[in-house]
């Protein structure tokens, strides 16, 4: 691997983390509140692109407005899905699960039947141009992840940490019946923690869009990536996804460039078992929200 | 009467936890329940501070109807539970479980000064403000649950024995504030296997066994009850 290679490839890298550490951060915050895994998650960030597809390449929005309008769009997405499905299934993990797959099909469908099948959506890129960064070339579209993640991510943190309904949030995800008894109300908790990570995932896809294909199926491939990210974190960690999504996206990113992307995902998953294996309790340990 | 429960009975699945279990709070009193593992005692707090619907019966509370109402509707009433094994927020610091206490108040001031009086209580968690709940020893912690529900400004604190686990000297320690928390004017209903010290406390005592009360009368006159002495307060000394 020649020098501009390898700094292309750190690139890629971060940037590709960070799309992970966005969808999974959402996850793991949703799982941290319900104790209960979204596998419609991926079409979260799918129903984002398609935000994205529709307002900026059909409707003409400006890109950032669409980007930033999937946070919404996503968001109620997410507390649709908490309201009919992980509510009436609350404790009950088996069931969440079948429920919330049955939501991933629901919306590839719906999606599917409105926009079509199997055609690439193909959403302009509104940013051309590289930018040159030690010798490589990184495209804008790509480099401007980085900063949303950072104000995402960031904006997340305040919340949890120095709004008093952010530390309710982390409250439940700790103890519900005790958040419960401070006067916390745990159906408007849960709401809002699947409306933040619906948000999350929505803005990744969004931001993906004009990079990726835009079709009603990209949730698959995120999706195994995100629950691997979650896994190695330690499940409900915050701090444990954005390290383990920085991790997953060094390795998919140099696995592919070096080999391909088959033996990447088989070295991500790798990496997965070793974990489970010497740090059961993920990354970090369970440090929880 | 500040707080009665009606004959309430809670069941999970087909397994009792308590039946017709009735009780009677008189505003500034403290009240003891006793009893052996599992006699009911935890059950009957959930059910009046919402965590568990009983299953037939009534609970009242300052002259309404609340066993149809959630444990945050409850708390916001003026119930505080503090549960059976502490049940402190663990990677929270002091602080913001004490924030939390204090969740869905708006008074700032009111806010501010129940933080003193928490301080006053348990100075030891002034000093530990920033350290995470849950590296907290078990004494400590106990201190930091009890400070948690007082943050909610309580008309009734329940508390599910308070001095388990803890040494000699803390359970005495924990007995002291019990009484300052009474003599604030708030109403106490005390869990306890330790039956001399919840007796020694309270104005009245109910003893539960097997889900149901077989006994209740002067916290004095349960202390003298040959039965209680025999049973709950380890022989006749
Ligand atoms: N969640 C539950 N599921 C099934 N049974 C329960 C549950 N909680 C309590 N019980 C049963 O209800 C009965 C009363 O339990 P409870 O916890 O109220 O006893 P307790 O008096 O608080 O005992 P201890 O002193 O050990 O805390 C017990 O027989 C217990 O097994
Ligand atoms: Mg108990």
């Amino acid at each position: 691997m020649d020098w501009p290679t390898f700094i292309q490839s750190i690139s890629n890298a971060v940037i590709l983390g960070s799309i992970y550490a966005t969808v999974a951060v959402g996850l793991a915050l949703a799982f941290g509140v319900m104790q209960m895994a979204n596998f419609a998650h991926g079409e979260f960030f799918m129903a984002g692109a398609y935000v994205v597809y529709v307002f900026y390449a059909l409707g003409g929005m400006p890109f950032p407005a669409a980007v930033i309008s999937a946070f919404p769009v996503v968001a109620a997405l997410g507390v649709v899905t908490e309201r009919f499905v992980f509510r009436p299934t609350r404790g009950n993990v088996l069931a969440g699960f079948m429920a919330t797959a049955g939501v991933a099909f629901i919306l590839q469908v719906i999606v599917g039947q409105v926009w079509g099948v199997g055609l690439m959506r193909s959403v302009p890129t509104p940013y051309m141009g590289a930018a040159s960064i030690l010798g490589a070339q990184v495209s804008w579209q790509r480099l401007i992840i980085l900063p949303s993640t950072l104000v995402m991510v960031g904006g997340l943190w305040f919340f949890l940490h120095r709004v008093k309904l952010g530390k309710a949030l982390r409250a439940c995800a700790q103890d519900v019946e005790a958040a419960s008894l401070q006067g916390i109300n745990i159906n408007k908790i849960t709401a809002l923690s699947m409306a933040i990570s619906g948000g999350f995932a929505g803005v990744a896809g969004a931001l993906m869009a004009p990079i990726n294909a835009v079709t009603p199926y990209m949730g698959h491939s995120i999706i195994v990536t995100a629950f691997i990210v979650v896994i190695v974190g330690g499940m409900a960690s915050i701090e444990g996804s954005i390290l383990a999504a920085f991790i997953l996206g060094f390795i998919h990113t140099f696995v592919t460039t070096l080999f391909d992307a088959v033996l990447a995902t088989m070295a991500g998953v790798a990496f997965m078992a070793i974990i489970l294996v010497v740090k059961p309790t993920g990354l970090l340990g369970r440090v929880r929200m | 009467m500040l707080l009665s429960v009606k004959e309430a009975s809670v069941y999970f699945g087909k397994v009792s936890g308590i039946r017709d279990v009735s009780i009677d709070v008189e505003e500034g009193q403290i009240v003891a329940l006793i009893g052996a593992n599992g006699a009911g005692k935890s059950t009957t707090l959930r059910a009046i501070s919402g965590l568990k619907q009983p299953s037939s019966g009534e609970i009242w509370f300052k002259g309404e109807r609340i066993d149809d109402l959630s444990p945050e509707e409850i708390t916001m009433r003026g119930i505080a539970h503090v549960p059976e094994g502490r049940r402190v927020f663990p990677y929270m610091t002091v602080k913001e479980n004490l924030e939390m206490g204090a969740f869905s108040r708006k008074d700032k001031a009111g806010i501010a000064r129940d933080l003193e009086g928490v301080f006053r209580h348990f100075p030891r968690l002034r000093e530990r403000l920033t350290q995470a709940a849950g590296t907290m020893s078990g004494g400590e912690q106990q201190m930091l649950a009890m400070g948690r529900a007082l943050m909610s400004d309580p008309t009734v604190v329940l508390m599910d024995e308070p001095s388990l686990g803890l040494s000699p000297i803390l359970c005495q320690e924990i007995a002291k504030i019990i009484k300052e928390i009474h003599a604030e004017g708030r109403t106490v209903v005390l869990v306890e296997q330790n039956a001399r010290l919840a007796l020694s406390l309270a104005q009245k005592g109910y003893v539960l066994e097997t889900g149901s009360v077989v006994l209740e009368d002067d916290a004095k006159a349960l202390l003298e009850n040959d039965k209680v002495r025999e049973t709950y307060l380890g022989g006749s000394d």
